[in-house]
Parts: structure tokens; sequence; C-alpha cells
């Protein structure tokens, strides 16, 4: 018998052999690897269902309900939602106890809260608030009758006292020779003003004039345009204002244009008690127009086109406050004695009603006086629950 | 079938008299036509979460939605006890009248939550919702307290949310009894500008009746026992304290030049000492220390039980006494 030699073969073979043994290891690694990774995000999904929905492509038009997903607690009679531009964010302003803003993250972890400081929580009522493009954060204080700035952190940057007037011009106009790192402020119920930590009121530096707005809601149009409701005694209205680009707040220098939309009344293009400007991809204006128990539509040139909401059909609207227009152009109008929120798609001339969802309730999904609402680039919507003391998260 | 006829022939009544229900600060309260859209805002004919069919099965949510501290919906915050906004409808075409009220002033029965940017002390509390509510004084002594059953206490209780016949829209009827309150402000509408008319305690005694003791020598001297026994100090008298100024219009000043004042009823003419000179009904951040803070004793007040005393410890007291 011929011994057959197969070391040379042997040899040949074995880099092979362990290309393929390695090959086999590696792909093993990476299926435990994939296991592990789907068992993670599994005991994620079943921990805590929130950050799921952000893997899946929302469908076009969102014609069908969100789903509830999860409540954030640790808020008191909250009214007002808004998001950081990145949607990162979450600013939510209180009504109850120290009546602060408070910022969460997309999972409702704090990140922080604030105030309007020389204030204490009787003088102070933040209302709605929004977010410029720069991530800067204004919020509507209903007894302050101001709108102030805060940076994304929640530091203070300045007061909006009217349209075309801020704190820091009225101070640096008096007194030019004030730090541009200054902090400047105003208590309009003490009538107070602040640099840094001191009162400075008398003698150089007197209190603003009072102007003759009562700024409720805040939102911002695509362009920047800053669109505020007002309901001062007699003039309810909502302004348009075009804010400067290259604005920075405490510098003193703050002329925008800007126009009022209707005036106060019940008849067509009046409004009671608006709360809440937005606009849509075509620049239309739709107003919730709270005590008339309807929205108010505008065109983006200022004229009036028409009131939708009212009526006994599904669409059917009670008290109007919060609203918000997503990218596909679904208006969110939240019904506060509804307990609802009503979905209707205005991408097109005319508003289409397209469903409701929420109802009069303590549990998950059910709402006890809602008040606002805004939406996210991924479907994500987010809800204060006024009496339930929570903001209540939902996703499509 | 007969409650719906009474109900028809009372409104047609009131039609024929000409009685105009006059809705406050232009809002859902009242006015209402024929055609009304306005029964929605806080009624369901079919789908009520609460009893009266309202949307709610809170009255004081309900009242809330648009009387709380936002705003949202009136300019009259009783929340904090504030008028939000200035009243500055000089042509009289909204139904305000020609008077203003200061903006941010401080609303006439005090804050629930808030008065004058502090805390408030003592409030009606109007969140329960309960059916059941404890008054001082309620058919008992003073000093003691008693259950008014098949009252919801709430908002509702002392102001008709469909309107009234005075722009408080305070209702005629409080506790099962008769209310005439004389609003001497019915023209001007102010809110915040201390108007008190006749009838004021009235409102007060429907639940609290053993402390409405309204006779001459009451407390005076020792004839003036009251029933049961005891002295208590009058309600609805003129202020005529000897040679004292008068509280309301110049008060008393202090050894630290702290000035209080307290307001009387029918000023100017009558001049009198009402609840309302003392208390504040919805609610006051009056802080009691010292010996006025009676901390746990029963029937007594504390630094967080002000009783709805308007000042601080006892200067109700001072402003009329001024010792």
């Amino acid at each position: 018998m011929e011994e057959k030699d197969t070391s040379v073969d042997r040899s040949m073979r074995l880099p092979s052999e362990r290309w393929r043994r390695g090959l086999s290891i590696l792909l093993l690694v990476a299926a435990m690897g994939t296991l592990v990774v789907i068992s993670l995000l599994f005991y994620r999904y079943v921990t805590r269902p929130a950050p799921l929905p952000e893997l899946l492509i929302p469908e076009a038009g969102r014609n069908y309900k969100p789903h509830y997903l999860f409540s954030i607690y640790g808020v008191d009679h909250p009214v007002g939602v808004t998001l950081s531009p990145d949607g990162e964010r979450l600013y939510v302003s209180e009504t109850g106890g120290e009546r602060l803003i408070k910022m969460f993250d997309r999972d409702g972890n704090t990140l922080g809260f604030f105030s309007p400081s020389h204030t204490k929580p009787g003088e102070r009522a933040p209302v709605y608030l929004a977010t410029d493009k720069l991530g800067r954060l204004y919020v509507a204080d209903r007894t302050q009758q101001v709108i102030f700035v805060y940076d994304r952190d929640g530091s203070y940057l300045d007061t909006l006292l009217g349209p075309n007037s801020t704190i820091s011009e009225h101070v640096r106009q008096l007194a030019g020779d004030v730090p541009s790192n200054d902090s400047i402020s105003y208590n309009h119920q003490t009538g107070e003003v602040f640099l840094g930590s001191q009162a400075v009121t008398g003698g150089q530096i007197s209190a603003p004039a009072l102007h003759e707005w009562a700024p409720l809601g805040v939102r911002f149009t695509s362009n920047g345009d800053m669109l505020v409701t007002d309901v001062s005694t007699e003039h309810h209205c909502v302004h348009q204002i075009n804010m400067p680009v290259q604005w920075s707040p405490n510098s003193g220098d703050f002329n925008p244009s800007h126009r009022k939309l209707a005036g106060s009344g019940a008849g067509l293009g009046e409004l009671k008690f608006p709360n809440v400007a937005m606009a849509d991809s075509q620049g239309r204006i739709y107003i919730s127009d709270g005590n008339n128990g309807r929205i108010s539509v505008w065109e983006s040139q200022g004229s009036f086109l028409y009131n939708f909401g009212m009526g006994s059909d599904d669409g059917f609207l009670r008290l109007p406050r919060g609203l918000y227009i997503d990218h596909l152009d679904n208006l969110y109008v939240v019904d506060v004695v509804g307990h609802e929120v009503k979905v209707y798609d205005v991408s097109q001339p005319n508003p289409v009603f397209k469903f409701t969802f929420g109802s009069l309730g303590l549990g998950d999904g059910e709402f006890n006086y809602p008040n606002d609402i805004v939406v996210d680039i991924t479907g994500r919507l987010y809800i204060a629950d006024r009496e339930n003391n929570r903001i209540q998260v939902w996703s499509y | 079938m007969k409650k719906h006829l009474l109900g028809i022939i009372l409104i047609l009544l009131l039609l024929v008299l000409g009685v105009n229900l006059v809705s406050a600060n232009g809002g859902p309260h009242g006015g209402y036509t024929a055609t009304t859209d306005a029964c929605a805002g806080c009624h369901r004919t079919h789908t009520a979460a609460g009893p009266r069919l309202l949307v709610s099965n809170s009255t004081h949510n309900l009242c809330m939605s648009c009387h709380g501290s936002t705003g949202t919906g009136a300019n009259t915050n009783v929340d904090d006890g504030i008028y939000l906004a200035s009243r500055d409808d000089q042509a009289g075409d909204r139904n305000h009248g020609g008077e203003n009220t200061d903006s941010g002033g401080s609303l006439l029965g005090g804050g629930f939550s808030h008065y004058r940017g502090e805390v408030t002390t003592s409030a009606h509390d109007m969140t329960d919702d309960d059916n059941s509510i404890i008054a001082w004084g309620n058919g008992v002594d003073r000093g003691e307290r008693a259950e008014i059953t098949d009252v919801e206490f709430s908002c509702a209780s002392c102001h008709d949310p469909h309107g009234a016949g005075n722009y408080r829209i305070l209702k005629e009827r409080v506790n099962g009894e008769p209310i005439s309150v004389d609003l001497v402000d019915e023209s001007a509408k102010d809110y915040d500008t201390e108007h008190w008319g006749s009838g004021t305690s009235d409102l007060c005694a429907a639940c609290h009746a053993a402390y409405h003791e309204t006779a001459g020598n009451v407390g005076s001297d020792s004839s003036g026992q009251v029933s049961g026994g005891g002295f208590t100090h009058r309600v609805d008298m003129p202020y005529h304290y000897g040679e004292n100024e008068n509280p309301e219009t110049i008060g008393f000043t202090d050894a630290f030049g702290v000035n209080v004042r307290v307001p009387l009823a029918e000023s100017g003419t009558s001049d009198r000492v009402v609840c309302m000179t003392c208390h504040l009904p919805h609610g006051s951040s009056a802080t009691m220390f010292g010996i006025a803070d009676g901390a746990g004793v029963p029937g007594e007040t504390s630094a967080t039980d002000s009783a709805l005393l308007r000042l601080d410890n006892r200067a109700v007291c001072e402003a009329c006494h001024q010792k």
C-alpha cells in the first residue's frame, strides 16, 4: 500500500478551513449580537414603549388615529407645550404650584425648570409657548402681560413688552451704558426693573409704559413670523410680527414690522379670546377662536377667509384652545371641555374633518381638560392634560 | 309634563316682564336668545359627564377653564384674585360701562390660590364638588360647625352661571335662603373698587347664619347676649366709633407708618360694617402670627388659616377701633 502523502493537501486546505471556521464564528457572533440587540429593543419596548415609533416611517397623510404611548408626570396643571426645533426637548408651562417652565427629554426625563426672575408664583401665569428656528423659547405670560425669551437651556434673555418693544430696548435707551451681558428684566405686577439682581427703578430708569396688549398664544410660521394672540380688553386680535432673523435679545434693538388680524366680536373676521394662531404650509393662518367656539381662517396676506368648527357634525368644536399644524398639514385642535383632540386635513382649500381622539377620564389616553398640543416630525404628539396633571404622549 | 309647562310659563313671563339677564364680562353667562348656541359650551344633552348635563363632573374645573390663572377665556382671574386686562371701554359699546378696572387690579372677592401675589392662607374650598360640606354656624351656635346636606358646594353655590339680575351674577337664593344684594356699582361694573351694597351680609348668612347678629345692642352691653348665650360682634351696623377716623377713607396708621383700611357697605350714606368689611369671600393671603396664630386650637386660626380675614393678624380690628 502506498501511503498517500496528505501533508501538502492538508497544508493547502488549512487556510481555507481556518477561513471557514473564522467566518462561522463571525456569523455566530453577528447572529448573537443581532439577537441581543433585538432582545434589548424588545425589552425596552415592553418596559417603555416610547422609542420604537421612531423606527417607523409615519404613513403619508396620517389617516388613522394615533395611539397612546405614555405620560409624563411631575407637572402641576400644565397648559402649554412646545418642542425644540430638533424635537429633542419638550417645554411645559405650569399654572399650578410654583408655575414653572419645565424641560423634559423625549422619554419624559426631567432636564430642568425655570421661571421669570424676580417674580413670585402669584405674579406670573405662563400659558402658551413656542421656539424659534434658533431654539430660543418664547413664553407668553398672562399675568405679566409680556412674552419672556429664554435660550434653549432656560437662561433668561429678554422680555417683549409689546409687538415692537423689549425691556432691554427700554432700559438701554434710558441708560445707554448698561453692559451688554447684563440681564435686564421687569416685573409688570410690581413695576420694578432689574439689572441683574438689582432693582433699578427710579431715577434714570423708569418702569416702561403699559402696552395695550395681553399676549396669550405664541407660535412661529415657517418663515419666522411670530403669531401672537392678544386678549387685551376690546382688542382681541392676532399680531403677525416679522421677527428679524438677526435679532439679538438684550441688544436694545427691536423694531420689527407687524400687523394685526381681526378684531373683537362674534361676527365674521372677529374673535373672542383667541388662544393660539398657527400657519399651514401655504401660509394660511388658523386661529382657535375660543369663546366663539370655532376656528377662524385667514389667508397669508391678512384677509379673512372663513370660520369652521361650528354646527353639530363630527367636526363640531365646543371650546377650542391649543392648536398645532404638522408638516403634513394636519390641524390638531384641543377642545378643552370636549376633553378630546379633533384633527382636520387643511391641505386642501377647505378643511376636512378626519377624526377625534381621546375622551373624558383619568386613565391612559383619557383627558381631563386638555389645553394644548404639539406634534413632532416623527408623528409623536404631546398633549397638556391639565386637570390630570400630566403630559400625554401619543404616536402614529 | 307639569314641570315643563311651568318652565315654559316662567320663561314667557320673564320675556313679557322684560327681565334682562345680564352677561358678566361679556361672557357666556346669560343674555341668551331663542337661537342661542351657548349651551354646548358647558352642557351635553345625551352624553354628559356630570350632573345637570355638564360636560364635566367638576363644576370648579369647568369654571376654572376660563376663570383660572391662565385667563384663556376671561379676564376675571379668580384663582389669583386679579383682573387681567384693563377695561377701557369708555364708549360703552360692549356693555362694560364707563368705568375702568385697573389691569392687575385685585378682585373684590379675593383669590382662591393667590391674593395680591401671595399664596392664600384661607379660602373657600371649591375643589371637592362633594355633596356634603361643613359650615361654621350653619344651624348651630357660633364656634360650631354643621354639615349642609344636599348642596353641592361650588362656584355655582353663590354665582349663577346662567346670569343673574346683577353683573357679578350673584344668585338670588343660596342654600335655600333668599338673597337680595344691592350692587351699587351696577352701572360701572367695577371689579376692583370696593362698592358694597345693602344685603351683602345676607350672602354669607345663608350658610353662616349664627354669625349674622344684627340687633342694636348685640355685644355692646350685658343685655346684648345673643340666642344661645354669649356675645358676638354685631353685623350690618352703621359705623360710628366715637371720634375715630373713617376706616374706609382714612383708616388707622400704626407707629411704623403702616396704614390699614377696610371697606364699608353703603359707603358715604349709611357706612355699614358688613361681613366683607373684615372678610374676603373667595380667599385671603393674610398671615396670622403671635397670639393670632392659634394653630391646633379647634375653631381658632393659624398662619395657614386666616379665616378669610382681609388683613394680617387683627389689623381689621385696628382699622375701626384704632387703639
